[in-house]
């Protein structure tokens, strides 16, 4: 039997743990889902930015796609933001220099993550998803990066958030929230976060 | 993955090496990062990889290299060579220098899970055959299982390990009880032919008119109450070894057909009419004089040559002494745990009279011998008396009789129990099946201490 610690308190009222950042033009819904999923699924206060342009020099002509590691690169060096972590939202492809697409990348316990919209709007044989459906695997994405932030690797729990997902039908076969342990640990990670004097004074 | 799993990323390409370290951290594998083979050979040194992930393409040792390398000494890890579309042919040419894999970036997302979990099963499946080989060798009787640390024994091991790669036909000579199967098996154990079958056929011990068949094989109907075909034990040995035990209990008649298979590597079931190939390697062995008998024309000049390319001899146990103290105490502790029995050690006088007997039934005759001890000894230590009937002599009355007060014969006795049990007194009382108290006055009348 799991017990349940207590969360921690949000550091200060009005100050968010997550900013979500659209990467050039991000449709409303999109970025309302992400941040409603983000703030009522993980608890997790969120701030929804103004969008910013994406930075040209993660396009990668050859592949015609944008390496979402430089994008989280440019998030963590360009950006100061009062926020604990940031996930970057983008309409375009991303990739990375190994994988032919990815639908988000984060680094485990790193402070930022991209992920993209493009290839979620596709059925199982091309055809386009409900709008629910959409969303559904939108919030799944982004919930899954900002986990890896934590800390949380891939998890084996049967329908966890933070299972891998490769495909679209993986991540359609997972529930958008976290599994008991997934939780625990997240919770554990966010303690850790906020012992940090930066992090807890609200000066990052 | 379910356990924690190491694996090292050696690219010199920094985004190359961060994008795939990145993937594998969120599977929960410790990754590892290395620019050059040189700094992933110097990483190997201090911890184990299951997965290297290897570029071809870098400056100094390059990826071939490090393969190579990586190979040699580390043959249980697993690699994995990255290649980008326009180099696929050296990929190809990594895979026949024992790379496990190639990776051709940029990889589909599910190929590479797929990709990691078939490899961590392929390296999961190879230790649990190198285990379970380790198991056979040691259940086998492996050179460590035969026990001797004298000359003739260390000399006897050394040639073991020489011979067993070998092919040729080993005959072992020694006395009954030397141990001369266990030392067929160790040689199985350690030849190219370990993981086929082991075959034991004791040759005294199959009737002679069973011979033919139960080393041959039959068709159905080829004799009366041949009502299916079967398989001789030289096709059960097929790829393995075949022991001839006692060979020199066989036949006139079956050395000639055992020749013609030796000759031809083909045989044929009694009654079948259909050659069958014969795939094994013979060891033989013997406690007969075979070069006596060939002289004097009872066993066959050929056959004698054709088993006997190899000669090994089993010293009998009165030529090696100094290994009996060694094989008793194992002995003594293998039957302690069989049998369950509270026995853990043996005096000096005890193990003075088994080094000094001459064990005419050799490491056998030791076994029956110590286990009789370990079976019939009500002390947690085994003492002269269990071995009275080896010599002949009433040990418990000492070197010889002499009249002695019923006062005097208590007193040896109290003292000798009491050195028995290392003077816990109430183990010698329950030994003397007196209470503490009757055996406490005792020692004080007689004055007894340590």
């Amino acid at each position: 039997m799991i017990e349940h610690e207590k969360k921690p308190e949000p550091r200060t009222p009005g100050k968010a743990i997550i900013a979500v950042l659209p990467l050039g033009r991000v449709r409303e819904d999109i970025l309302r889902v992400v941040a409603d999923g983000l703030q009522g699924i993980l608890r997790l206060p969120v701030d929804l930015r103004d969008p910013i342009a994406v930075p040209e020099d993660a396009f990668m002509e050859s592949r015609n796609q944008y390496n979402a590691m430089a994008l989280i690169k440019y998030l963590d060096r360009e950006l100061s933001h009062n926020s604990l972590k940031i996930l970057g939202i983008t309409a375009n492809d991303i990739c990375n220099p190994i994988l032919t697409y990815v639908f988000g990348e984060a680094y485990m316990g790193g402070r930022s993550a991209v992920m993209s919209s493009a290839r979620l709007k596709a059925g199982l044989l091309g055809e386009p998803v409900s709008r629910e459906q959409f969303l559904d695997r939108v919030v799944k994405v982004a919930i899954h990066e900002i986990g890896h932030t934590f800390n949380l690797r891939h998890c084996h729990t049967d329908r966890c958030v933070m299972r891998a997902s490769n495909t679209l039908l993986e991540l359609d076969e997972k529930l958008n929230y976290l599994c008991d342990y997934c939780e625990i640990f997240l919770f554990d990670s966010l303690r850790e976060a906020l012992k940090d004097p930066e992090v807890a004074d609200g000066s990052v | 993955m379910s356990r924690k799993n190491r694996f090292m990323v050696v690219d010199d390409e920094l985004i190359v090496r961060e994008s795939l370290a990145a993937w594998l951290e969120q599977e929960g594998a410790v990754v590892d990062r290395a620019e050059s083979g040189e700094q992933a050979l110097d990483f190997m040194q201090e911890n184990f990889y299951d997965i290297l992930f290897v570029d071809i393409k870098m400056p100094g040792m390059g990826g071939f290299g490090l393969l190579e390398r990586a190979k040699k000494s580390f043959p249980t890890t697993v690699v994995v060579i990255i290649t980008a579309y326009g180099t696929v042919d050296h990929a190809v040419q990594a895979m026949k220098l024992g790379a496990n894999d190639f990776l051709v970036k940029p990889f589909e997302p599910e190929g590479l899970g797929i990709m990691v979990a078939k490899l961590m099963e392929h390296k999961r499946l190879l230790e649990e055959t190198q285990y379970l080989r380790d198991e056979v060798t040691r259940c086998w009787g492996g050179p460590d299982e035969i026990i001797g640390q004298s000359k003739p024994m260390l000399e006897l091991f050394d040639t073991i390990k020489e011979v067993a790669p070998s092919e040729s036909s080993i005959l072992i000579l020694g006395e009954t009880g030397t141990g001369k199967e266990l030392i067929a098996r160790a040689i199985h154990a350690h030849s190219k032919r370990m993981g086929g079958p082991f075959v034991p056929i004791n040759c005294g011990a199959i009737p002679e008119s069973l011979m033919e068949s139960e080393i041959f094989g039959h068709e159905k109907g080829s004799f009366t109450g041949a009502v299916r075909p079967k398989k001789g034990l030289i096709e059960v040995a097929e790829n393995g070894t075949l022991f001839l035990d006692e060979v020199g209990e066989i036949t006139p008649k079956m050395q000639v057909d055992l020749l013609r298979v030796l000759q031809d590597k083909l045989f044929y079931r009694v009654g079948g009419v259909e050659p069958i190939r014969a795939d094994f390697r013979l060891i033989s062995a013997t406690h007969r004089d075979l070069p006596h008998e060939v002289a004097q024309g009872t066993f066959r000049q050929d056959f004698f040559y054709r088993i006997n390319v190899i000669t090994l001899r089993v010293p009998p146990l009165r030529d090696r002494r100094e290994d009996v103290p060694l094989l008793v105490t194992r002995c003594l502790q293998r039957f302690a745990r069989e049998t369950n029995r509270d026995v853990d050690s043996i005096n000096d006088e005890a193990m003075k009279i088994l080094v000094e007997y001459d064990w005419p039934g050799n490491v056998r005759e030791l076994e029956n011998v110590v286990e009789r001890a370990v079976v019939t000894s009500k002390r947690r230590i085994v003492t002269p008396e269990a071995f009275a009937y080896l010599t002949g002599q009433d040990i418990c009355a000492g070197a010889g009789f002499s009249p002695r007060s019923l006062e005097q014969v208590e007193i040896e006795h109290i003292r000798r129990v009491l050195e028995e049990e290392e003077w816990n007194i109430s183990r010698t009382a329950k030994v003397l099946e007196v209470d503490r108290t009757t055996l406490h006055k005792k020692i004080r009348k007689y004055g007894l201490n340590r």
